[in-house]
């Protein structure tokens, strides 16, 4: 069943660039380079001509878009390296802490909250191999801002890049997306959502990601699935022990419910509001939208311009909002629908 | 001989670890629900139903919501 399922990023070498050029444009009809073959699964004849722009026009503005896009790829990514391994340390810190009544349940819990919410960023940095791509001397700090980043949400670093890069290279694909089930009609249907795909007997996130890493086949799926158990089992002993030990409590507010809180959140953020509606939004221009957030860029994750990361995976999250001012003609032009931002 | 033995021990190992997996939810519910609710009620001062210790309950409430749980596949 691999061959289902995409197992590399689209990096754009063919074509004079050496970062992830997100999605095939359209039906894979306009490459820069010549040599460029569509996918296999791609149909001979396109189906669907890109509404009003010829070929040439098409070409043009891809080259443009990838100019400036190149301009946001690599800068110091430092930051996310501290944050992560600074905000893991304060949150080991924290069992401790309230354990021995030195810091107060009303400061830990939000703490701790914030620390498993935010660490999603990195770790997703991570995924793209954007703090160190491989190969390279730092390549370790990479993985390990992924692995670090990911505890406290209990999500293997492994099974979490996996299915992230799933989503990029089939994203709002019904079977082969894995964050398809995160779709909802509305806004309070879609936090719900968040909750109930955790369920488990459900058919939700995590039993889709276990059907995918079955079907993918792969050592590196195998090994996800593995992780994701060793991490489960681990994550149970430690509450079921400090409940047992009289700090249920402790256990409840620093990793149990902000885990819970941080799922849903990265859920709604990363994965419902950029890509709601999903349905038949597969090409390159469609599969996220460009919103205004009422609770700020910061806030949202960044998410506000995901549209950016989409096509370009590569630019670091923080510097989405500024490729998208730039990139903006562009994607107008493409017909984005831009309106928000 | 050795492969052989050592296929099955990962073949029983994968078989329990499902097993262990299918009732999670009430290992959870006797594992850590039911302490909290007793270290809940006793941080807020309450006591428990019957004349009951504050674990029995925790215990009685987390191991029937947990199986409830099992038996659902979903919490509420």
């Amino acid at each position: 069943m691999t061959d289902h399922y995409t197992i590399h990023p689209r990096v754009g070498e063919a074509e004079g660039v050496d970062f992830d050029v997100g999605p095939a444009d359209d039906d894979g009809a306009v490459a820069l380079a010549p040599d460029t073959k569509p996918s296999g699964d791609a149909p001979a004849i396109p189906l669907r001509a890109p509404a009003e722009l010829d070929k040439h026009t098409r070409v043009e503005l891809l080259k443009e878009e990838r100019k400036i896009a190149a301009k946001y790829h690599g800068g110091p990514m430092w930051g996310y390296v501290a944050a992560t391994w600074g905000g893991y340390a304060i949150w080991l810190a924290l069992f401790p802490l309230t354990m021995l009544d030195l810091v107060p349940m009303w400061i830990a819990f939000p703490l701790a909250t914030f620390i498993a919410t935010a660490g999603y960023i990195p770790a997703h940095e991570a995924m793209h191999d954007n703090i160190a791509r491989p190969g390279s001397k730092h390549r370790w700090v990479n993985e390990w801002v992924g692995k670090v980043a990911t505890i406290p949400i209990v999500f293997p670093f492994s099974l979490a890049r996996l299915m992230h890069l799933q989503h990029h290279y089939h994203c709002n694909d019904p079977v082969k997306d894995p964050d398809y089930p995160d779709e909802a009609p509305g806004f309070w249907a879609a936090w719900y959502k968040t909750w109930y795909n955790r369920q488990p007997g459900v058919d939700g996130t995590i039993n889709t990601y276990k059907r995918v890493v079955a079907e993918m086949g792969t050592p590196e799926a195998a090994k996800a699935l593995k992780d994701t158990i060793m991490v489960q089992l681990l994550y149970m002993a430690v509450l079921f022990t400090m409940a047992w030990t009289g700090y249920a409590i402790e256990a409840a507010l620093v990793w149990w419910l902000p885990r819970h809180i941080a799922l849903s959140y990265v859920r709604f953020y990363l994965s419902w509001v950029p890509h709601h509606p999903r349905e038949g939004r597969t090409s390159r221009y469609e599969q996220t939208k460009v919103f205004k957030s009422k609770i700020g860029h910061f806030l949202s994750m960044c998410m506000e311009t995901h549209a950016v990361h989409h096509l370009y995976p590569g630019i670091p999250n923080h510097r989405t909002k500024a490729a998208y001012y730039e990139l903006k003609p562009i994607l107008e032009k493409r017909g984005v629908d831009c309106s928000a931002l | 001989m050795r492969r052989f033995v050592v296929k099955r021990m990962l073949t029983i190992m994968q078989v329990a670890l499902k097993k262990l997996f299918a009732i999670m939810p009430f290992l959870f519910g006797i594992g850590f629900i039911a302490p909290l609710i007793a270290q809940v009620m006793a941080l807020w001062g309450w006591e428990a139903p019957f004349g009951m210790e504050r674990i029995v309950f925790g215990l009685v409430i987390g191991a029937a919501w947990g199986l409830y749980a099992t038996i659902r596949g979903r919490w509420i």
